[in-house]
């Protein structure tokens, strides 16, 4: 021990006392030196650790006579007591009381956060067992231009490498077993600021592992994850916060802050298969939707009965994350304006994929609509009559024309009550001479005004003129065939067997 | 149906839709957490007036250059519908679920009878589904949406799924019932029919589509018989595709009358966007003949089919502008009959120009005219429409039409002029309404009607409330 003084001497030897009672006795001389020298190296640590975080004031070099052991003022590194880590500032008031020294005002420095797990306690004990005697609280805690004294207050991973080989070659290699020295960054009380100073693996730069690795990745390794990173940073993206590999990581305790981060969904590879819409949902197991997607991106495409396994996916109510929020948009079909008379061959040739979309009632909006005005223009009631003929539309698509235009017609005095005459048809008195090509080019026409027994009149067997409506080339033994109800409408008996 | 007027109004389907549809719409507007129970749907009410003036023949009946029929006083029809569509499925097995679409009309106080408001009350849809992820089954009331039209039977359908969904088939049979109506035909005819067939028809049929890559294309055959095996009412069948290239997209769908022997409609048309889709350009070919169930003799008058060549143009410089034109020429095919005086022509134009412009940021403009002649008559027709959103939930529509009509021996030529008002409007995001009127004045080209017989107003008021979440476009309405 090196004497700075007379004073500081006899000060020493009342500390010297003092530590000999807080020594465990003489019982064992190695494990006083395990002690010792573990207090030494925790005691090492504190400091340098302090330094890092504040400038530590104490003059260590300046005290080197007077605490000539390290664990005389910290001998709680070696126990693991931080409340006899530092010594109380009355120590320093024993001798800094004014008279013999002047007044200082110094307190322990506050360890600065670290998310390393060095244990000082557990290195003693290391060392009681391999007695190994090089290490002490200098061969980690000196500074190399200083004497022993001399504290380095630094933490470098080269410290720790002298005696702690990493297992992998790169400090971020994927086989690094991060919480082999790191605690999860829930238990680290970093700020926000030095979370997100935190560095990051050269792999998160590459534009697929975030779409895709990482979750490969995840079951594996999820305390290297929980290094960096909170499950609160796992919401950020996935919606399903009850993942297992998600609950594996811990959460950031009450008043961590976080660094703000936003949530990002690069759309996976399989995305881009062709006819993935149509078979996405026998691609790919359902919890892989949940990464992305609530049951309200489901329900934005499938406006039927949404399955149950849907149900399985949560709601957008229920998630801290947005999800990846699609939103419903119209095939490049159906921005056609001539989509309408092309959609029904669309919907006969795939109806299922309007039925993605479309509820069986949206057809029935306009196929068989209440009468609100929806489908035709006001004025179609008016002028409808040359639709119906053009067929523009194909009325009998929504309207049955012997009954839904008949029985407008007989309402509106146009319909044919069984009186044959020439008014309606332009007073044209001629017009039965006329009428079968027209009939024959529009029968529908024909069928909204007249019942059948209105041509029956003439064209039945027993009607006035016996006039066959039927072609050359009417197949009379098959048509019998077929519906011999129908021919006995106008025939009395088999036609094929009357007289001609 | 019933044709008679006056006739006091049996409420029993319409009050019961009613008072369901009234009991679910406070309910669905106040509780969003419906959805948690597996149900979705709708509720919508609607009201309309329509008045018009029927016509009657004179009693000095008809002479030629002389008015035979006058219009007689203005008569108006009351109707309302109320719709329940509902699918409710989590009954504890997965996939299983139930579709209703009820319908409930009512005449309230009408002179007149517009159509199908005295059918009191029709299921348009009514079914329990099984979904799996290889197949579906289906029992109850639905629908066939195929290249054989649009119609309904009670019964039951399986599709199943082939592949990466690409392949399915389908089979389905049951009751049949008339295109456009949900009533078997036996029923839906007798108001306005002397003769009607005095069976049921039932329907089988199945279907196959396979989807490789830009083409789904899709096979259907149907057969309908008269239930006891008397008589065939129908046998038919459909090819539909659609080919997607890279340059544009082809649609081609024809059906087949087995039971006649002859091909039915048919379409062939090809569109292709150029200039980044600034251009589009279709062309089509189509054949339309009209079909009759053999139920019915018409189908025996054997109607003979046109054939039309289109070409239209869509071009839309920006994003706030469309202009479509095009153009169609159609021929009949021979009648095969001998018409003594004046034969009717057998070919028929038309021509449509329309645009599109959103004038500013909320307020579109649409306009149209059409121009038709060939057989059956004569049009020239312009509308014009306004609509502003006034803000994110309402909308006002103003529209104006104009139209000259000439209708080839039949009764009903002249000049229209008319326009109207109309509102959409979401009230909140579970209660929609919309509504309107619009009036028609017309003025009689020809002399076969005394006065002007087609003025007529019309009005109407919907309101749809939402049940459970949202299906997105479901339920929106058509702007």
């Amino acid at each position: 021990m090196r004497a700075a003084g007379s004073g500081l001497t006899e000060r020493g030897l009342v500390l010297g006392r003092l530590i000999g009672r807080a020594l465990p006795g003489r019982r064992l001389a190695g494990r006083a030196l395990v002690v010792l020298v573990g207090a030494f190296l925790f005691g090492a640590a504190i400091v340098a650790a302090a330094r890092a975080a504040q400038e530590d004031p104490f003059p260590h070099e300046g005290h080197a006579g007077l605490f000539p052991v390290c664990a005389g003022c910290h001998a709680g590194v070696a126990s693991g007591d931080s409340v006899t880590a530092y010594p109380s500032p009355d120590l320093c008031a024993r001798c800094h009381d004014g008279v013999q020294e002047e007044e200082v005002e110094w307190r322990a420095p506050v360890r600065p956060p670290s998310n390393v797990t060095f244990d000082h306690s557990e290195h003693a004990l290391s060392l009681a067992e391999t007695g190994d005697p090089v290490q002490s609280c200098e061969s980690c805690h000196s500074d190399s231009s200083g004497g022993r004294m001399n504290v380095d207050a630094t933490e470098e991973l080269g410290t720790c490498w002298s005696c702690h080989a990493h297992e992998t070659p790169g400090h971020f290699d994927l086989g690094s077993r991060c919480e082999s020295c790191h605690v999860p960054l829930a238990e680290s009380r970093f700020d926000r600021d030095r979370i997100a100073a935190l560095p990051h693996p050269a792999t998160h730069d590459d534009p697929r592992f975030l779409a895709e690795e990482h979750g490969r990745e995840v079951p594996g390794y999820a305390d290297r994850c929980a290094t960096c990173h909170t499950a609160e940073r796992c919401l950020t993206c996935h919606v399903d916060g009850t993942l297992i590999e998600i609950a594996a990581l811990p959460r950031a305790p009450s008043g961590m802050e976080l660094p703000e981060t936003t949530a990002e969904y690069p759309a996976p590879a399989s995305h881009e298969d062709e006819g993935w819409l149509d078979a996405h949902r026998l691609q790919v197991p359902v919890r892989e939707c949940s990464t992305c997607h609530t049951q309200d991106d489901c329900r934005s495409c499938h406006v039927g009965i949404v399955p149950t396994f849907v149900e399985a996916l949560p709601r957008a109510s229920e998630s801290l994350a947005p999800g990846a929020q699609l939103v419903t948009r119209a095939p490049e079909s159906h921005e056609s304006s001539f989509f309408l008379d092309a959609h029904s061959v669309l919907a006969s040739a795939d109806g299922q994929s309007c039925a993605t979309c479309h509820v069986e009632s949206y057809c029935v909006d306009c196929h068989d609509g209440p009468p609100d005005g929806g489908y035709h223009p006001a004025s179609f009631v008016a002028r409808h009559a040359a639709d119906a003929f053009g067929r523009t539309d194909e009325c009998a698509t929504c309207h049955s024309t012997e009954v839904f235009c008949r029985a407008c017609h007989l309402e509106s005095g146009f319909g044919a009550r069984g009186r044959l005459g020439s008014g309606y048809h332009d007073a044209e008195p001629v017009w039965l001479l006329r009428h079968g090509q027209a009939a024959r080019q529009n029968l529908e026409t024909c069928a909204s005004c007249h019942a059948q027994r209105d041509c029956v009149q003439c064209h039945g067997v027993l009607g006035s003129f016996s006039v066959s409506p039927h072609s050359r080339d009417f197949d009379a033994a098959a048509a019998w065939a077929q519906s011999p109800r129908t021919c006995l409408a106008c025939h009395v008996s088999n036609p094929i067997g009357e007289a001609p | 149906m019933s044709a008679s007027r006056g006739g006091g109004p049996r409420f029993a389907g319409f009050l019961v839709i009613c008072l369901v549809g009234a009991a679910l719409e406070p309910f669905a507007a106040g509780r969003a957490d419906l959805a948690a129970q597996s149900v979705r749907g709708w509720v919508g009410s609607t009201l309309q007036m329509v008045e018009l003036r029927p016509v009657a023949m004179l009693a000095a009946g008809c002479l030629p250059d002389q008015p035979c029929y006058d219009a007689l006083s203005e008569e108006r029809s009351f109707s309302a519908t109320q719709d329940l569509s509902l699918t409710a499925w989590g009954f504890g097995l997965e996939g299983v679920s139930a579709t209703v679409l009820l319908r409930g009309r009512a005449r309230l106080g009408s002179d007149l009878v517009w159509p199908r408001t005295d059918d009191r009350f029709d299921a348009i849809l009514a079914y329990g589904q099984l979904v799996r992820d290889r197949f579906t089954v289906r029992a109850g009331r639905q629908e066939i949406r195929s290249g054989l039209g649009f119609s309904s039977f009670d019964g039951a359908s399986v599709a199943w799924y082939g592949g990466t969904a690409q392949f399915r088939a389908e089979a389905y049979g049951g009751r049949s019932l008339a295109r456009g109506l949900r009533e078997p035909d036996r029923e839906a005819l007798r108001a306005v029919e002397d003769f009607v067939p005095d069976k049921e028809v039932l329907v089988w049929g199945g279907s196959a589509r396979a989807r490789l890559r830009g083409l789904s294309i899709t096979t259907r055959y149907q057969r309908e018989i008269l239930s006891d095996r008397s008589g065939l009412a129908s046998e038919r069948g459909a090819l539909d595709l659609s080919l997607a290239t890279p340059t544009g997209r082809l649609i081609g769908a024809i059906d087949y009358d087995f039971a006649r022997g002859t091909a039915g409609k048919g379409r062939l048309g090809w569109s292709m966007p150029l200039a980044d889709g600034q251009w589009l350009v279709e062309a089509t070919a189509s054949r339309y003949v009209p079909y009759f169930s053999l139920s019915t003799i018409w189908g025996f008058f054997e109607p003979v089919a046109y054939h039309e060549i289109e070409g239209r143009v869509g071009w839309s410089p920006s994003a706030t502008l469309a202009v479509t034109f095009g153009g169609g020429w159609r021929k009949y095919g021979d009648t095969g009959t001998a018409t003594v005086f004046r034969p009717l022509t057998g070919h028929g134009e038309r021509a449509r120009l329309g645009a599109r412009w959103d004038v500013v940021s909320r307020v579109t403009v649409d306009a149209g005219y059409d121009l038709e002649w060939g057989p059956g008559g004569f049009l020239s027709a312009a509308d014009v429409s306004a609509r502003t959103a006034l803000n994110e939930r309402l909308s006002v529509t103003a529209t104006a039409t104009t139209f000259q009509q000439i209708e080839q021996y039949r009764l009903g030529d002249g000049r229209g002029l008319g326009g109207g008002l109309s509102f959409d409007a979401e009230l909140t995001d579970r209660i929609l309404t919309s509504g309107g009127a619009s009036l028609l004045r017309h003025t009689g080209g020809q002399t076969t009607v005394q006065d002007s017989p087609w003025n007529q107003s019309r009005a109407w008021w919907s309101l749809r409330v939402l049940v459970g979440e949202d299906p997105g476009l479901a339920n929106r309405r058509r702007r």
